[in-house]
């Protein structure tokens, strides 16, 4: 009697126990998974920072600024004789800003999008640099886009208005 | 018959074990997510620091200065390497919690940034300022990171150098009235009592008995500030990027040459000069041709840069 009492104890004892592990472990879970989701939106705030902060600076940074090419110092100026030679050798640039894709779109044409390359700039209208995905969310700000034009041996700058966009992968 | 003293039963027992095993578990857990939580700030805050720094690329050729203001304590580590094409800037920070410093953050990496400090800066107020390396072209901009807490006296500095100190209006730094014992003496002159000498017209600062060799102002700064093995890993950052940056320009001369738009430098073979860099000490060589490719794109009817 007395031994089957000790072993009905020990048995509530155990059940007790199976409860109270599976209730710290839910509670575990809980806590991990609020933990992961505020890291992963800390993790995309940043790189929304990140990509509207570089935007508004990137054109003047020196793979893509003007500098004095174009008759003294322009701001917000991107080189398109520069940047379209920096798009052959975009590979080595791969991480350099930390943003999935940077493209740069004039704002006037039609509406239909020539991709640029060395071959027919500067009659296109879209300048797509790294193109790791078009997925994304984007910044973008407006920039003038120049370049050297020989028309009937005179060489003149040329300028468009044009669009940088930069795009950020949200963190998965 | 009944015993004296405490009779555990063998469930009770038990139970205790269980329980203290469940506490120290708890426990356990609980230190290890708060000191992750740590850890997560200081890389949160790693990373926003690098961000934040964009801004602080300079659209023309003046130089700016910022504070950033940390909540709480904070060690601000910059570390450099050279693997890749441009190397990388890494940033690390450490905060202080019940006075005892916290788990060091994950390392945030930047491969356009140069960063340069000692090896780590300390307080909850930082200033920040940046000046462009053009070399002859623009390269990068330095960042020059100083704890609020450490304060410079220039003593004797050039002209030009007073000036840009004066205008900058940072805080921290003092020209020639040094009001505290405790400052970082920077003397441009043979005066004793230093704890950095720079010899100006010879190209380089004097610290903790090591030479570092300069060329232009921006690298004159980036001695002052840093520390000797960040300085050299980040020049070497810095050369490269002018390297990549040489490279571009060269072909960009053939496209413009295509138009008929001539430009006849030696911007290739400056390219190959910058690439056997291997040393601050060769920055001398390197300036004199910099000069000189200067010189023919500004004659240039059609600028490179």
């Amino acid at each position: 009697m007395v031994n089957q009492k000790g072993q009905f104890k020990i048995q509530q004892m155990a059940f007790m126990l199976i409860a109270v592990i599976v209730f710290f472990a839910l509670v575990g879970i809980f806590v991990l998974a609020f933990r992961l989701s505020s890291i992963k939106e800390t993790a995309n705030l940043l790189e929304e920072q990140n990509a509207m902060l570089l935007v508004s600076k990137l054109s003047n940074s020196p793979e893509f600024s003007c500098e004095n090419s174009f008759g003294g110092t322009r701001v917000n100026c991107v080189d398109f004789d520069k940047v379209i030679v920096l798009k052959q050798d975009i590979s080595r640039y791969r991480n350099f800003w930390g943003v999935s894709n940077i493209e740069i779109r004039k704002a006037v044409g039609s509406g239909e999008e020539v991709l640029c390359s060395l071959s027919n700039y500067p009659n296109c209208n879209t300048l797509r640099l790294l193109e790791n995905s078009s997925q994304g969310y984007d910044y973008s700000n407006f920039i003038a886009l120049c370049w050297k034009e020989n028309n009937e041996g005179n060489i003149g700058n040329k300028c468009e208005v044009a669009k940088l966009i930069i795009r950020y992968k949200e963190k998965i | 018959m009944k015993k004296s003293g405490l009779e555990f039963s063998f469930t009770w027992l038990f139970a205790v074990i269980i329980g203290a095993v469940i506490i120290v578990l708890a426990l356990y857990a609980a230190t290890k997510i708060a000191g992750s939580g740590g850890a997560e700030t200081s890389t949160a805050a790693a990373k926003e620091i690098g961000i934040l720094l964009n801004p602080l690329e300079t659209s023309f050729q003046q130089d700016t200065t910022t504070t950033l203001v940390l909540p709480t304590d904070t060690r601000i580590y910059n570390k450099c390497d050279n693997f890749g094409n441009f190397g990388h800037q890494i940033i690390q920070t450490s905060q202080k919690s019940f006075n005892k410093w916290g788990e060091l953050s994950t390392e945030i990496e930047f491969e356009n940034k140069y960063l340069f400090s000692d090896d780590f800066e300390e307080g909850e107020v930082f200033h920040i300022f940046s000046k462009a390396f053009d070399f002859p072209f623009k390269v990068a901009d330095a960042i020059y990171v100083t704890s609020s807490d450490k304060r410079y006296c220039f003593i004797n500095p050039p002209g030009d150098v007073e000036e840009e100190l004066t205008v900058l209006n940072q805080s921290n730094l003092f020209v020639n009235e040094c009001p505290e014992q405790n400052m970082v003496r920077v003397c441009f002159d043979s005066s004793d009592n230093c704890d950095v000498k720079v010899r100006y017209t010879s190209g380089y600062v004097e610290k903790n008995s090591t030479r570092m060799y300069f060329e232009t102002d921006t690298l004159m700064y980036a001695a002052i500030f840093s520390d000797n093995k960040i300085y050299e890993c980040q020049v070497k950052r810095l050369i490269s990027r002018a390297e990549e940056l040489a490279s571009l320009y060269g072909k960009k001369a053939s496209i413009l040459s295509e138009k008929q738009c001539s430009f006849n430098t030696d911007i290739r073979n400056f390219e190959i000069l910058l690439g056997n860099y291997a040393d601050p000490q060769d920055l001398g060589i390197l300036l004199v041709k910099s000069n000189q490719i200067k010189q023919e794109n500004e004659d240039s009817p059609c600028r490179l840069w």
